[in-house]
């Protein structure tokens, strides 16, 4: 028995030679590779070099952090901080190069100092003090983004960067490399020897492992670790120098959500968050999984929010496949038929595995049901005669869009086309752009976007309209030469001076009011807070605004914001919501209150202020119908697609909507309307 | 000279409890000086409600860091909760029902979850990650932002008045802590927990089966996500269908910034309940001090480093 284990153990640590990917790597990249070969036969845009290069395009700055993270997760860390990290050495960037007139490479060296401090903050309290990184870089999570809120006061978002600095982003290698991807390359390569081929990655699996271990052996942990920390946030500051190459604009939103994308990545690739286990190269196979099914699932014109449920059953799958795996190397490593446990166990996994591949493939199914074959009809994209509109709302699941895409469903329906409805599902200000570069790659008919950040959007805009492809705005515009015309359902001043005749009308006497905003650093509701002090000083209104609030597009946040509000400033008598969810939530507050001198105006939806208006809390809000807006969208599209809207035009035809002014390269929609009790039940969304 | 020796084993002990409390109490000195109107039955009253999703979530949170395990699922599974809640309520069922339908599906969730942690072995946080994404997309994919409208007449304050409900709500909270707290010291499935977390290897040979107890703390806490969604629905007339985005966050900052130990076995109820008041208090506390919106959660941010940093000074002098 003991010559028989002596005989079994080397032949087990041979084992890595013999297989060079671990189980997960192994079935990783057969999920990527069935991936690779079901979107080449679904979309056949997919299967090649520009879009290839596309994708890793939009790899390189989740790849570098991913690259960063792999090493910390490892030695059974986090850094929560890499997202917020991005952000603010973007806006430093942006400062430095904006407000400080330094060069451009000045700005880049201060930008990586900046993410340098941020580490070597993580590092000192982690590596330095011993503090949990969990909780330390949770706390840096929200400071370090909040400084970069803080000295932009959410408002500022840089643009106009030097062309030779946006090449880094966007231009091409000998034609066909996108410029930054050397750079991932490159450090990935660094990393892969740091962490497979030094001494310094042997302790980092040992720290992983057994941290006291570790230590009894003589290696420096807290070296180490702040080395690591140290590392992570020069990287993250580099990955924010990229990004804003890349988007053309710095905004200290930048990188929101891009550590939890990167940690999912990471985990997908066979790391083990509890340290000891994984590689990079498995990290970098589950960020390309990651990315090739957003992509492909927006060439095959799903839904993002789709794509979200696949990422989460396949996350599960992919790890339970691991786990069956696992029994069988428990077979090969002992010699001998793995126990009842373990082998009930690769039993379940296996069962639960297919019950989750069911539970896509029906969603799967029932979404093309739904959506009436559009899965089956992208095939025929240029063959056919029906045209392929795509609209982009600025956030999927916002009550406003989807009565917006209500409307356009409607036109889509009437004029026989097929409507790409799709847009980010959170707040990142990257996702529009990824989408828009996918629908290029589609060759859509025409592109119809609600331009969340025009500094950004303009940029693929352009790219789009280079590509031959009819481009539109609407809700909010994109800088003017990214577009053929925006439809214009009301100006930022137009609405301003609405919302500034309502407070009057319902303030005679002048007074305190507040705004209660969405989140700080959306673009749309900056500008118009702006508008509103204009108006406020050119009127020489009576009216002064006592604070602004951030809601995050919040009905809860709305709500204790007012609360706190109402008690801190007893003289504010009106409360101006410029974000949807926070007109009921606001409202709510001053009802619970029992405050009946407070008033509650805004822009939002009639149907979520219904109970509001008609109980009078909410004298009025201000809209646009939405619903006509929506409609407008796929029209205008269609008509832009066949080239009838001719240049210099002053009027269009416009289905049930009728004849619309044209003012220059603006479609007209018509006046915000004043949404109050006599009118409100005439409206139906 | 006993009760000064006394006083010192106690303070060692709870050195993490009193390092939050002291954060705590300079912030409310603070507010004393700058903001006073902070302190009014009104505005606690109005705190209280605000963080009572925080505060139940947070309790089952607790029991599974306590176990070692992790969950970033709980915002994602309050707002399919809060609407599911709603749908229920709509459909015609007696609203205390359609609470329990809710809290019924968080339960489900958290089987789910913690099925597959503790009987798959797969990592909390990837199980929890998976859970996070495909729920919150699976709801807004099945909602397309929606919201739940033209809830029956009894459905706000559950029938009782505001300031009935707000008290009914306290004495849930203090029985929820209550029970929490008991449990873990005496109940034998309490020290189960914290010998799971302490070593999960040690408490299978004394005969605990450890993957009972990781399954049924995940089922606990979302049958608790649930509740808490149901009561927090319970105070306004619509359910939007966004709801706890980022609860996560706040509840696993309440519990670490609580002293608990991420990595499994040591934390207090009283320490997690600290942490919600803490970060509870914060954001409005800054409001009240007239900082600039701007510059709230960078405040906030360096507020829980410094929190971690006076629990650091506390075990140093150990």
């Amino acid at each position: 028995m003991n010559s028989l284990l002596k005989l079994r153990i080397p032949a087990a640590a041979r084992l890595p030679v013999t297989l060079p990917l671990s189980g997960s790597e192994r079935w990783l990249l057969g999920a990527l590779f069935a991936e690779i070969v079901f979107f080449s036969a679904a979309a056949r845009e997919f299967f090649g070099w520009t879009n290839f290069f596309e994708v890793l395009r939009f790899s390189v700055e989740l790849g570098l952090l991913s690259v960063a993270l792999t090493p910390i997760l490892i030695t059974g860390g986090i850094d929560l901080s890499v997202g917020s990290t991005v952000g603010l050495t973007a806006v430093a960037m942006g400062a430095a190069w904006r407000d400080f007139h330094g060069s451009i490479a000045a700005a880049v060296a201060l930008a990586l100092l900046v993410g340098c401090a941020c580490g070597a903050v993580n590092g000192l309290f982690i590596g330095g003090l011993r503090l949990p990184p969990l909780i330390v870089t949770l706390g840096t999570y929200t400071l370090y983004r909040g400084i970069a809120e803080g000295i932009t006061h959410g408002a500022v978002s840089y643009t106009g960067f030097p062309a030779r600095f946006l090449f880094l982003g966007q231009g091409y290698l000998w034609r066909a490399i996108p410029a930054q991807l050397p750079i991932l390359v490159m450090f990935a390569i660094g990393y892969w020897v740091l962490l497979h081929r030094s001494v310094i990655g042997r302790g980092l699996y040992a720290i992983g492992l057994n941290e006291p271990g570790a230590r009894y052996a003589g290696i420096p942990i807290r070296r180490h670790l702040v080395l690591l920390y140290l590392l992570s946030g020069f990287v993250s500051g580099l990955a924010g120098i990229i990004l804003v190459a890349h988007l053309g604009l710095a905004k200290p939103d930048l990188g929101t959500g891009y550590e939890l994308e990167a940690i999912t990545a990471i985990v997908l690739g066979g790391t083990s968050v509890f340290g000891g286990r994984g590689t990079l190269f498995g990290s970098l196979l589950g960020l390309f999984f990651l990315t090739i099914l957003q992509g492909g699932m927006h060439l095959l014109a799903l839904p993002s929010e789709l794509t979200g449920v696949l990422t989460g059953l396949l996350l599960l799958v992919i790890v339970s496949l691991d786990q069956i795996g696992a029994a069988s190397r428990l077979r090969q490593f002992f010699g001998a038929r793995p126990g009842r446990f373990a082998a009930t166990r690769a039993a379940t996994a296996a069962a639960f595995v297919l019950v989750l591949l069911t539970a896509a493939g029906y969603a799967l199914m029932s979404h093309s049901r739904r959506s009436g074959g559009a899965l089956a009809s992208t095939g025929t994209i240029s063959a056919g005669r029906r045209y392929v509109i795509a609209v982009m709302p600025k956030a999927k699941g916002d009550p406003y869009f989807k009565s917006a895409g209500a409307g356009a469903e409607e036109a889509a329906r009437e004029l026989g086309v097929d409507l790409i409805w799709d847009g980010p599902t959170n707040l990142d200000p990257s996702q529009q752009n990824e989408i828009v570069e996918n629908w290029i790659t589609m060759r859509v008919d025409a592109i119809v976007a609600a331009v969340a950040n025009s500094g950004s959007m303009s940029t693929v805009l352009r790219k789009a309209r280079q590509h031959g492809i009819p481009v539109l705005t609407w809700d909010s515009d994109a800088t003017p030469d990214a577009r053929d015309f925006f439809l214009n359902q009301a100006t930022p001043e137009g609405i301003a001076a609405t919302l500034t005749d309502e407070a009057e009308r319902l303030m005679p006497r002048g007074g305190q009011f507040a705004i209660i905003t969405g989140p700080l650093s959306a673009e749309n509701q900056n500008e118009w807070i702006q508008c509103v002090r204009n108006e406020l000083a050119r009127r020489h209104s009576r009216l002064t605004l006592a604070t602004v609030r951030p809601s995050d597009d919040d009905r809860d946040k709305a709500f204790l914001e007012t609360q706190t509000i109402l008690k801190m400033l007893p003289n504010v008598k009106l409360v101006m919501d410029l974000s949807a969810p926070a007109v009921p939530g606001s409202a709510e507050a001053v009802a619970q209150s029992g405050r009946t001198d407070v008033d509650v105006i805004g822009t939002s939806l009639p149907s979520i202020c219904r109970p509001y208006i008609h109980a009078g809390t909410v004298p009025s809000i201000v809209l646009w119908n939405v619903h006509d807006l929506g409609y407008l969208t796929v029209y205008a599209g269609w008509l832009d697609a066949q080239h009838r809207i001719a240049p210099g035009s002053t009027s269009i035809e416009a289905g049930r909507l009728g004849r619309l002014e044209v003012r220059g390269t603006e479609v007209v929609l018509g006046k915000p309307m004043v949404i109050d009790k006599t009118n409100i039940d005439r409206l139906n969304f | 000279m006993r009760i000064f020796e006394e006083t010192i084993r106690l303070a060692r002990t709870w050195s993490r409890e009193i390092g939050v409390a002291a954060t705590i109490v300079l912030l409310y000195a603070v507010l004393f000086f700058g903001g006073r109107t902070y302190f009014s039955a009104e505005n606690f009253g109005d705190l209280f409600l605000a963080n009572l999703p925080v505060l139940i979530v947070s309790l089952g949170m607790l029991l599974i860091i306590l176990t070692g395990q992790i969950d970033i699922s709980v915002g994602s599974q309050f707002a399919v909760c809060s609407v599911i809640a709603g749908v229920a309520a709509k459909a015609g069922m007696p609203v205390a029902l359609a609470g329990l339908a809710a809290c019924a599906a968080g339960a489900l969730f958290g089987a789910i979850g913690g099925g597959l942690v503790a009987f798959l072995r797969i990592p909390s946080i990837v199980v929890t990650l998976a859970m996070m994404i495909a729920l919150r997309d699976g709801l807004r994919w099945s909602t397309q932002g929606a919201w739940i409208e033209n809830l029956p007449p009894g459905f706000q304050w559950l029938s009782l008045t505001q300031s009935r409900f707000t008290t009914a709500m306290a004495v849930l909270a203090v029985a929820l802590v209550a029970a929490t707290a008991a449990g873990l010291r005496y109940l034998k499935a309490g020290r189960a927990v914290l010998a799971t977390g302490s070593s999960e290897a040690a408490a299978r040979i004394t005969g605990i089966r450890t993957d009972r107890v990781v399954f049924s703390v995940f089922a606990l806490t979302g049958a608790l996500t649930g509740l808490a969604a149901a009561l927090n629905a319970m105070r306004f007339h619509q359910i939007p269908s966004n709801a706890g985005l980022g609860l996560e966050m706040k509840v696993i900052a309440a519990v670490v910034v609580g002293g608990a130990a991420i990595t499994g076995g040591s934390g207090t109820v009283i320490g997690a309940v600290l942490g919600v008041i803490l970060l509870g208090s914060v954001g409005t506390a800054l409001t009240f001090l007239g900082v600039s919106a701007y510059w709230e959660q960078a405040i906030q941010g360096a507020i829980i480093l410094a929190a971690v940093a006076i629990n650091l000074a506390g075990r140093r002098r150990e």
